[in-house]
């Protein structure tokens, strides 16, 4: 066979190249070319029927500009929920925006808002964020004090993330902050399966109380597999602030056996005065190395979601014969019981039972000072009995727990 | 040892026997845990029960 040597090709009639060849082997191709298929390497075939992939599959950033649906590992990453309200006095616990648990070790003592449009990067989609309000300040670190937000996961959530087999998959995680300081911050996973082994990653805050998106892979191990089951098997953590006890060593950036040292390392203090605010939504941790838009849900689909994790029943504005949170029965003249049905939804587990601001109402008369215990409990409902400080009612007779509110927690 | 928080055993009146633990979150507010080991406020409860805390007996 022949080699015709030529550098361009043209129509006869045509005014313009339609193939230019390049002296290393390649070819350039102007304007619409049709052809029956084209083969990439042995992988990817693209053809009239669509575009089959093998080995890595597709990677890409969105779709039609958008999200794609089912990747977002977090629940309520946008901060939509927020059944619990604004808490304060927070050392310790939930508040403002479900699924996200503020701890802390020394003076640090915050209140927890679910923030809305005036505060949350709107031009980037998002109404909501948790706000992390500093109300007493722990300026002067001890060397075990520290700050996390927290998000924790159920291990039978995971189990698509192949840890502890050859198919392990690293994770990507995307959010919004808004840090009162500058410099290196720390996130991480712990590997709670696995007696607290860790992976922490740093991102660095370019500008103060300012919106900034921030994206960071973390490898996933070939060891140590998560248990799949309903209870705590992961962590995500965002440090705030650190001691040494949890900075004084290397940052541990691949997975590794617990060494406290190597957490948050360089971590700057985020709550060293009651002037800062950390602010943070759009949370989404998804498979593979490449952040992809945020996947945004409905209010009805992420509430439900929450609700696995906490419920609360709460009665409408005023205290009236209208206003019952559950329907109880007199058995005896000094303990009422009723049966309450998670009507929102099946739960984690048994559920803790906070019963606040309401008073019991039966044949005429209304009961306060209310002490309350729990019996018989499953996913699905709790079994709840009341006992007045003082006064009888009659057994035999119904009763409500009326005003007030039931909040029911099975967090992780 | 920490004692910041405050747990009462509490009895179901029909069987007699510990059904449930009282925390007291301050504030009037108390918190009611189910005997449940799945239930993260009872894993509180017994991590506070191991550093040598008791709580308080039922009524």
């Amino acid at each position: 066979m022949s080699t015709l040597k030529v550098n361009k090709l043209r129509d006869t009639a045509g005014s313009a190249d339609a193939i230019v060849l390049d002296p290393n082997g390649g070819a350039v191709l102007a304007g619409v070319t049709t052809v029956t298929s084209v083969k990439v390497g042995a992988a990817v075939t693209i053809s009239e029927s669509g575009i089959e992939a093998t080995g890595v599959g597709i990677t890409c950033a969105n779709l039609n500009g958008g999200q794609f649906g089912r990747r977002n590992l977090i629940i309520n990453g946008a901060m939509q929920v927020a059944q619990r309200g604004n808490t304060s006095s927070v050392t310790s616990g939930y508040g403002g925006a479900d699924r996200f648990k503020f701890d802390r070790s020394g003076a640090a003592v915050v209140t927890l808002r679910q923030q809305g449009v005036g505060n949350s990067p709107t031009d980037q989609g998002f109404g909501f964020c948790q706000q992390i309000d500093v109300t007493t300040a722990d300026s002067s670190l001890a060397a075990g004090d520290y700050a996390l937000l927290s998000y924790r996961f159920e291990g039978q959530d995971l189990q698509q993330l192949k840890k502890g087999t050859a198919n392990a998959q690293q994770v990507t995680l995307s959010f919004y902050i808004r840090s009162p300081k500058t410099g290196t911050h720390i996130v991480e996973l712990v590997d709670q399966s696995n007696s607290g082994r860790h992976v922490n990653k740093a991102y660095t805050v370019s500008v103060a109380d300012a919106w900034e998106k921030k994206t960071v892979t973390f490898p996933m191990e070939t060891s140590n597999t998560i248990t799949n089951d309903n209870a705590r098997r992961m962590d995500l953590n965002w440090w705030l602030a650190a001691g040494s006890t949890y900075s004084s060593g290397t940052l541990q950036t691949d997975w590794g056996a617990d060494t406290n040292a190597n957490r948050a390392v360089g971590q700057v203090n985020c709550m060293d005065s009651t002037d800062n605010n950390f602010y943070i939504t759009g949370v989404q941790l998804e498979l593979g190395s490449q952040a992809t838009a945020f996947e945004h849900r409905n209010i009805s689909e992420e509430l439900k979601l929450c609700t696995r994790y906490f419920q609360k029943l709460q009665a409408t504005t005023g205290s009236g014969n209208d206003n019952p949170i559950a329907v109880m029965a007199n058995f005896t003249s000094t303990h009422a019981y009723g049966r309450i049905p998670f009507f929102n939804g099946i739960m984690r587990t048994g559920p803790s039972l906070t019963a606040s601001d309401g008073s019991y109402f039966s044949n005429g008369a209304s009961y306060t000072g209310l002490t309350f215990g729990v019996g018989g409990q499953s996913e699905s409902s709790i079994e709840v009995n009341i006992q007045a400080s003082s006064g009888n009612w009659t057994a035999g007779h119904a009763g409500w727990y009326r005003g007030g509110s039931f909040e029911l927690s099975a967090e992780l | 040892m920490t004692q910041s928080k405050l747990y009462k055993l509490r009895k179901n009146p029909l069987t007699d026997e510990v059904s449930c633990i009282s925390k007291d979150n301050g504030n009037d507010r108390f918190t009611i845990i189910p005997i449940n080991e799945d239930n993260t406020d009872y894993q509180d409860y017994l991590a506070w029960v191991a550093e040598g805390n008791t709580a308080e007996a039922a009524d």
